[in-house]
């Protein structure tokens, strides 16, 4: 468990043009889903930067077909 | 706030340990660890409660408090089981340039710092509204 064999879900992060708004796209079938990052709300524009997040079912709290997701990054220190 | 909005959010935790935290890596694998044996939420609150009492017997005792297998946790521990894993959460964040913590991806809207409740209701309802 928790091997790379445990994720079934990735997120491709898109980061675009500051002024447009974020979208989310979901594809269940191909366990795939697409984000677009906005950078509005940071200011300052940002270089483009598109990657892919992946995670392990552990580690999700909610319903797979939530319309919101958010993503933590944080430290336990 | 998950209750509040129960069934509408999910919440997806990802490991940013910075690397001025010192023992926050070890703790960031000893969370997979307990993941890996389903106790991963659990563990997660127990570590935000212990914090930073993270050396490797302080994890070690905290599976134990939850009913984990010593010997086994231990192992998965020592053996950094879940390194790669933890590496690749950071390789992300970096990508997205997450440099602090906690950072949020509210349906890819880049939140940084821990928001007030209202900000995050405010930021949760437009992405609810957005995807009627």
């Amino acid at each position: 468990m928790g091997t790379a064999a445990s994720y079934s879900r990735s997120v491709k992060c898109l980061s675009r043009s500051p002024a447009r708004s974020s979208r989310v796209y979901y594809s269940p079938i191909a366990a795939v889903l697409a984000l677009l990052v906005a950078t509005a709300s940071i200011g300052a524009p940002r270089a483009l930067a598109q990657i892919e997040l992946s995670w392990s079912p552990s580690m999700v709290k909610g319903p797979a077909g939530a319309p919101v997701t958010i993503v933590e990054f944080s430290d336990y220190q | 706030m998950l209750e509040e909005y129960a069934g509408r959010v999910r919440l997806v935790f990802k490991d940013r340990p910075l690397a001025m935290h010192t023992l926050a890596r070890a703790a960031h694998e000893a969370a997979r660890c307990a993941g890996a044996a389903g106790k991963y939420w659990p563990y997660h609150d127990r570590l935000f409660a212990a914090q930073p009492a993270f050396r490797r017997t302080d994890l070690i005792a905290y599976a134990t408090e939850l009913g984990l297998d010593r010997d086994e946790f231990a192992r998965c521990l020592d053996e950094r089981r879940f390194a790669a894993d933890v590496e690749r959460d950071v390789t992300q964040a970096q990508a997205l340039g997450i440099n602090s913590t906690p950072t949020f991806l509210i349906n890819g809207r880049l939140v940084i710092g821990a928001s007030s409740i209202e900000e995050f209701r405010s930021i949760i309802d437009k992405a609810l509204q957005e995807r009627r």
